[in-house]
């Protein structure tokens, strides 16, 4: 077995021959610090990603990388269309699982006297965590006008404006979603569900901008220092778990029909043009939509809650979305290779879209400094604001990292909080935290994650994104 | 019949232990329940039937998971008795009693979102059987 290369300060190689059937190299963007704590695991997830047919250049990783199901968790991934193949593995469980980010008008002491208050009315405000419903229960035949237009839906509905739609990647809605694919139990688990936040890593966190490294881009993005943003961290819910859930089947049976061979079942797979896959590709747009929907019905119970709460107007509070972007999808996007232009089907999981300035998909405001990039971390340190840059379009096919990534098992983690009052050490930061789930405080510890501004640091020197601002959590809504 | 839970970083995992394989396949259903809730709190107040099919062992069992997953996220339904009635190797019937989630009365511990075939295990293992099923959360 070939050994590990460190190609330079921020990445490390997995050469051809680490594995068997490799068709191209690994490449994982970490340094010296964060290579430390790779798990062999992700190594030989990366690898196998690498045998799949017609991957192309690499088969990449992102610092924040850890396990996940067949492909590792910050795992980016193009394959052609001719030849390549499309993988639920690659986009994973959570379909657009994502992050968006309000900006306001007010600062951190318009707010800080009422953190408390302000906890409860979005915990109130925005159902989260196991056995929680949704406000919404999508009536017969709505579900399909959520799967075909996505954050549309929820505009239409009186949540939102043209704005939000503008400031979503894709605009909140992709196109080719193929209603019709959406089994009868996806269906029925979505329906409930739409409108509410989840559980585990999800969050909704009132942050304040505490650093800004990039003043241009801040300005462009509406930044400034003392300012009160927040986050928005959920995907697809039961829809998209119920999708991923019944197209592995499908595709399970696909990889065999096409003489596929694997080297876990988890990377389940079928060639692009193949009707496993477009069939796959049009249920998976659906359950990005939905997620989507999603996020703009809970951003826009946030607005409310905060116009309650503060008493202030719409206009004074000024909380537009800044951006929202989708962190597991896969797309067919037109890239640079070998100095001509190809369309090619690029996996993102557990990983951003970092699109440079220029780019035509970016709304015009954002076009002269580049793609917003929101990088959240744990309840405890802090969230990025990264902006994308060309490197990435020549590197990593736009991509960036997507978090701080997990280190600590929940066990481990409880472990490791045995004997602290977590509330308290987090009130003690001026952090103020509620959550559902009476072990979620405990299993989200902060030492539970890499310290996301490592992450951060390595992409940012990796030149495949740049930092704009930081933020730090001031209220934290969880599952 | 028994099961113990996995340290794995990230999500959750159940290994069952039994002396066939309906007893695996009904401990691992109790272990995931546990994973969601303290069982002493569940209440068998309703019986539901439960079938699910899939291609091989390992398969039914992740099918017959994701089954209950699907109760339990579109009606809350949670289990805390199960009982196999029929299992063959590409079908399970089987009755779980529980009653809906309280969020007010039971303990609100993980939200289940798949049962994965990330390293999956059915054995037969000195005279018993033992599986390994890993949770998405």
């Amino acid at each position: 077995m070939a050994e590990l290369k460190r190609i330079n300060e921020t990445t490390l190689e997995v050469p051809v021959g680490f594995k068997p059937g490799m068709h191209v190299r690994g490449l994982i963007y970490v340094d010296e610090h964060l290579a430390r704590g790779i798990e062999a695991k992700c190594v030989e997830q990366v690898a196998n990603v690498a045998t799949l047919p017609g991957i192309v250049r690499a088969s990449m990783a992102m610092p924040d990388i850890h396990s996940g199901y067949g492909f590792a968790i910050g795992g980016v991934a193009a394959f052609g269309l001719d030849d390549g193949i499309v993988s639920p593995g690659g986009v994973g469980y959570d379909i657009n699982c994502g992050v968006r980010l309000l900006r306001s008008n007010l600062r951190q002491g318009d707010v800080e006297h009422r953190l408390r208050e302000l906890a409860v009315a979005l915990y109130h405000a925005v159902p989260s965590g196991v056995g929680s419903r949704g406000k919404i229960k999508l009536a017969q035949g709505q579900e399909r006008k959520v799967y075909l237009k996505g954050a549309r839906w929820t505009v239409e509905q009186g949540m939102g404006d043209e704005t939000d739609l503008d400031h979503t990647e894709s605009g909140g809605c992709l196109e080719g979603a193929a209603p019709e694919l959406i089994s009868a139990k996806a269906s029925e688990r979505g329906s409930a569900q739409i409108g509410t936040l989840g559980s585990g890593n999800h969050f909704l966190e009132v942050q304040r901008v505490d650093e800004i490294y990039d003043e241009r881009a801040a300005n462009a993005f509406g930044l400034f220092k003392g300012q009160v943003t927040v986050m928005i961290h959920c995907g697809s819910r039961g829809f998209g778990h119920q999708v991923c859930t019944d197209f592995l089947e499908v595709m399970h049976n696909a990889a065999r029909k096409y003489g596929i061979e694997l080297p876990d079942r988890e990377l389940v797979c079928a060639p692009y043009r193949s009707p496993e896959a477009q069939d796959y590709l049009g249920a998976m747009r659906a359950a990005a939509n939905y997620a989507w929907a999603n996020r703009q019905c809970i951003m826009h119970w946030t607005r409310e809650a905060f116009m309650q709460e503060l008493k202030m107007s719409p206009n004074d509070l000024g909380m537009n979305l800044l951006y929202d972007v989708a962190h597991n999808v896969a797309k067919v996007e037109e890239h640079e290779v070998d100095g001509r232009n190809r369309e090619l089907v690029v996996h993102r999981k557990g990983a951003t879209r970092a699109f440079p300035p220029g780019h035509p998909e970016l709304p015009a405001v954002y076009r002269k400094v580049g793609q917003p990039v929101l990088i959240p971390g744990d309840m405890g340190r802090a969230s990025y604001v990264l902006v994308g840059t060309d490197e990435a379009m020549k590197q990593t096919w736009g991509s960036t990292c997507h978090g701080a990534g997990r280190v600590l098992s929940r066990h481990a983690a409880i472990k490791a909080s045995k004997g602290r009052a977590i509330r308290r050490e987090l009130e003690d930061k001026g952090i103020v935290v509620m959550s559902a789930g009476k072990r979620t405080l405990a299993e989200e510890i902060s030492e539970a994650y890499k310290d996301v501004s490592d992450v951060v640091d390595v992409v940012s020197r990796a030149g495949i994104s740049r930092k704009v601002a930081r933020l730090r959590p001031m209220c934290v809504v969880k599952g | 019949m028994s099961y113990e839970y996995l340290d794995i970083s990230g999500d959750a995992g159940v290994r069952a232990t039994g002396g066939s394989l309906e007893e695996i396949f009904e401990s691992a259903a109790l272990g995931m329940y546990g994973l969601v809730t303290d069982l002493n709190g569940v209440r068998p107040e309703n019986t539901v039937t439960v079938e699910a099919t899939s291609r091989g062992t390992e398969g039914l069992l992740v099918a017959w998971l994701n089954e209950l997953i699907f109760r339990m996220d579109t009606y809350g339904f949670i289990g805390g008795k199960v009982r196999v009635l029929d299992l063959g190797e590409h079908h399970i019937k089987a009755e779980v009693m529980g009653e809906e989630f309280d969020p007010e009365r039971h303990e609100r511990r993980l939200l289940l979102k798949a049962a994965t075939y990330h390293d999956l295990k059915v054995e037969k293992r000195d005279g018993g059987w033992v599986a390994e099923v890993i949770f998405d959360i």
